[in-house]
């Protein structure tokens, strides 16, 4: 073990390891993190073991959140979602300054006029848990298994449109992903192309 | 009242503030103005021109192109037609690449001009105006997103004859098709690879062209990862690309083909990637040169200034610094006395450099007058050249290990001073220097190489020259100052500690060739040049042993000679050209392409193969590599497919346990028929599968 990190550690040093993948792996263990809520809690994905976990991407300026949030088809699927004992975290990467930055009361503010169901809010201004998931995208979205791999990664629909007549005919990429896990069953669509605005990160990096 | 008045108000433009970020329709704030403009003044009758839809947009803002990256959304255009009349998809122009934070966008900035090919029916009348109507949708960003919507119409005469060109939009309409992107005839292979997507892009169109610069622009966002830089590596026939791979291959996928657009410098082309192995001809001649950045004024006096100010300060850089320690244990072996000596090997070493400096400099006027496109630096970019020079340093470091010696020169400085033959030692160590410094010098000669590799051959060389002199100054100036070279500790018992200890640089150079041979050939050279530096070390053994032996009074002629003849045939194995013509070309194995290829009515050849299994590497050579089998495969259009088991892979793994194997090789032939797969021995020889592959045809 020890010998095994030394040749790690000097493969590091002499520049030959390969690149970290930049892209979460379906199927590996999902990224750990913890943020604060909304509400000013901590929140671990460890805290939700054995739970399926949704992350959605946000951006409350974004036109193709307005789509999912103005048609009220997000919601909805939070309020199945999390009564099914699903845990649904929101996550908004917005820098300071940016569009749909959210400190705690513009978050709470913008959750009771858009009747948000999820199950936090999670503040990542920093952009830490987006750049830990290659979150490119509002909504961006992926879906954890209980078993706390990455089981379904990419849009939430296959229309990669802002015009919300785009809704009639998608195909639900996440809520298929969730009945997959529910019935047990491989998910049929496991990857997507994301779609949707930038996330909105501190463009110094 | 007015504060009430001023909330409603306020309350008003919030909505529609909302309602404009939401579902934008027109407002007063628009990003883009857009129309449609016609390449003609008036369209005849069963005739096809080009209209554009034209985007005008607002500085700092954005549209997309197809593909619009890792965000964003390409315009769309729904074009209302009178019966009979049609319009093509857009002909997009080459994008721009647009950075987002640590993000990437294609699109368009300022003005763009999206054509399409509008066609009339043979029955329209001349002499009636025709409108066309459509409605645009683009969505514009700067940091935020706008959606926004136009319907556009345009009126165009029909003429009875051709139209002539609009004054206004007619050339820009014509030099936006002359410069969108075109299929070229160019023949595209890719190749999921540790360290990325291979794309290998070959074909006339890329001889001799610059290349620096060259982007692939997919036309599927879930290829690649837009964001990742694009490693180029050019070939004599093209290109080839490293490309961060893209959701499609995501557990263990791949695409079926990979489509898009190769920009390279102002020029773009279509092409199509198919999976499949990258030609020889598409990689081997390394990353294109840096370019000349500001030498272009460069006088020739001040190019050689800086080139022999560069010369000096090249004895600092990294790539020099294992052969400083033969050039430190040369001069240690001259610290104290024999000042003649010193002058005589500060000479010849300086001679050496120079003159290798004047050869590299020749051979690279002599091929760049050729047409081919290298930088300097090049000798390193021949994956034999970099082996052999691996060994030689091999062979360097376990001479100052001590294993054997070189002469008597080094023996002689370690016994004292009495050194003869010195000097050609001191010519050779010169030339290595020079060798292998050549790469360092790129980057930080950069101005004054570029400057020099554009002028006549004589300013070239005379910068060379400089750099030549310069590079061997510091050791000749100490050889020929006795008050330095007096000052340098007195020859003793330290120095073969001291020798020895300097061995260590000479091994890490040896290693990082090997690296450098890895990156550039992959692992079978690499493994053979690990064989190769196995039996010159064994080499270098047994020259020691005849040495000591010779000391002794013996007539060891057969070790020297042993060692001579392993020491040549190391270097052959890893200087011979390498015969890859021979190697089948195979696709990737997955259970559903087995499937497509049998309904297709083809004989299937499945080969499990690991690249840490022997026997499967033995099969490879002496039986699927040989002639017999490739005209085999080719006579009866046998699909060749691989299974790669050097990673853990469950698929590959259920395979092989389904046909009762825990293991590679496992060798499946699928016959036309339709039955199961017959297993061939693990032992192969090409004529057992010359047989198996008739009979899979006949079945």
């Amino acid at each position: 073990m020890i010998l095994r990190r030394t040749l790690l550690a000097a493969a590091v040093s002499l520049g030959l390891a390969t690149p970290a993948f930049a892209l979460p792996q379906l199927g590996q263990a999902a990224p750990v993190f913890s943020a604060m809520d909304a509400h000013g809690h901590k929140r671990s994905l460890a805290d939700f073991k054995g739970k399926t976990v949704v992350l959605e991407w946000t951006n409350s300026g974004c036109p193709y959140v307005g789509k999912h949030y103005g048609s009220g088809t997000m919601q909805a699927l939070q309020r199945k979602e999390t009564a099914d004992g699903v845990v649904w975290l929101t996550v908004a990467s917005s820098a300071p300054d940016m569009q749909g930055y959210f400190t705690g009361p513009t978050a709470r503010a913008w959750a009771a006029k858009e009747h948000w169901a999820g199950t936090a809010i999670l503040l990542d201004g920093a952009g830490v848990i987006g750049r830990e998931y290659g979150a490119k995208n509002t909504p961006h979205m992926f879906v954890i298994d209980k078993a706390g791999k990455i089981a379904y990664m990419g849009g939430i629909d296959d229309r990669p449109y802002a015009d919300p007549e785009s809704l009639k005919g998608a195909k639900p990429y996440v809520a298929l992903a969730l009945a997959d896990l529910k019935a047990g069953r491989p998910v049929a669509t496991p990857v997507s192309q994301p779609y949707g605005c930038s996330v909105k990160y501190n463009s110094a990096d | 009242m007015m504060r009430f008045a001023a909330g409603v108000l306020l309350a008003l433009i919030t909505a529609i503030g909302v309602g404009g970020a939401a579902f934008a329709q027109t407002g007063p704030a628009r990003h883009v103005q857009a129309e449609l403009v016609a390449q003609r003044q008036g369209i005849a009758p069963g005739e096809t021109i080009h209209v554009a839809l034209r985007q005008q947009i607002q500085k700092g803002w954005h549209t997309y192109w197809r593909n619009s990256g890792d965000s964003g959304e390409a315009t769309r255009i729904k074009w209302d037609l009178p019966a009979g009349w049609q319009a093509s998809e857009f002909i997009w122009p080459t994008p721009r690449r647009v950075p987002v934070g640590p993000l990437m966008n294609y699109g368009y900035e300022g003005e763009v001009l999206l054509p399409v090919a509008l066609t009339a029916p043979a029955s329209a009348r001349p002499g009636e105006p025709i409108t066309l109507k459509a409605r645009a949708s683009f969505l514009v960003c700067a940091e935020i997103c706008v959606p926004e919507d136009d319907d556009l119409s345009l009126t165009l005469p029909v003429t009875p004859a051709s139209a002539p060109q609009d004054p206004t939009w007619g050339g820009a309409i014509d030099k936006t098709l002359a410069a969108a992107p075109k299929p070229a005839g160019l023949s595209a292979v890719f190749q999921p690879r540790p360290a990325g997507v291979a794309l290998a892009i070959t074909g006339a169109a890329l001889k001799g062209a610059d290349l620096a610069g060259a982007y692939f622009f997919p036309f599927d966002a879930t290829v690649i990862d837009h964001a990742k830089p694009q490693a180029i590596e050019r070939g004599q026939d093209g290109l080839t690309l490293t490309l961060a791979p893209g959701y499609s291959f995501q557990g263990g996928h791949q695409p079926a083909s990979m489509g898009g657009v190769l920009a390279v410098g102002d020029k773009a082309y279509e092409v199509a990637a198919a999976p499949g192995a990258p030609p020889p001809g598409a990689s081997g001649l390394g990353p294109p040169p840096a370019k000349a950045a500001g030498g272009a004024d460069l006088g020739l006096a001040a190019a050689a200034v800086f080139a022999l100010l560069g010369g000096l300060i090249l004895n600092l850089m990294p790539c020099v610094f294992p052969i400083l320690a033969m050039k430190a244990a040369s001069l240690a072996g001259h610290g104290g006395g024999d000042h003649a000596e010193a002058r005589k090997q500060g000479l010849a070493f300086g001679a050496g450099s120079v003159a290798t400096f004047l050869v590299l400099a020749g051979a690279l006027i002599a091929l760049k007058a050729a047409g081919s496109a290298i930088g300097w630096g090049f000798q390193l970019q021949s994956p034999p050249v970099v082996a052999v020079l691996a060994l030689l340093m091999l062979a360097v470091a376990l001479n100052l290990s001590g294993l054997f010696e070189v002469g008597t020169s080094l023996q002689g400085a370690g016994s004292g001073l009495a050194s003869r033959g010195g000097t050609l030692g001191a010519f050779f160590t010169g030339a290595l220097a020079v060798v292998v410094a050549a790469p360092c010098t790129a980057p930080f000669m950069g101005p004054a190489l570029g400057w020099a590799l554009t002028q006549t051959p004589a300013a070239a060389l005379t910068v060379f020259l400089a750099l030549g002199i310069g590079f061997a100054a510091p050791f000749v100036l100490v050889a020929f100052a006795p008050a330095l070279l007096s000052r340098l500790p007195k020859p003793g018992p330290w120095m073969e500690t001291f020798r020895k200890a300097l061995a260590f640089p000479m091994y890490g150079a040896a290693a990082w060739l090997a690296w450098v041979l890895a990156q550039q050939a992959g692992a079978e050279d690499l493994a053979k040049l690990f064989a190769a530096a196995v039996a010159v070390a064994l080499a270098a053994w047994l020259a020691g042993l005849a040495q000591r032996g010779a000391a002794a009074g013996g007539k060891p002629f057969v070790l020297t000679a042993g060692a001579g003849v392993l020491a040549a045939l190391a270097v052959a194995a890893v200087a011979w050209p390498q015969g890859k013509a021979g190697e089948l070309q195979s696709e990737p194995y997955s259970p559903a392409r087995v499937a497509e290829l049998r309904a297709q009515g083809r004989p299937v050849f499945v080969n499990y193969t690991a690249a840490w299994c022997v026997s499967c590497q033995v099969n490879d050579k002496v039986a699927l590599s040989t002639h017999a089998v490739e005209q085999a495969f080719a006579r009866h259009k046998v699909a060749y497919l691989k299974a790669d088991w050097t990673r853990r892979d469950a698929t590959i793994a259920a395979e092989l346990a389904s046909h009762g194997r825990a293991g590679v090789p496992l060798y499946l032939v699928y016959g036309t028929n339709g039955a199961d797969g017959v297993i061939l021995p693990s032992i192969l020889t090409p004529d057992i599968v010359v047989k198996a592959v008739e009979a899979a045809d006949r079945s």
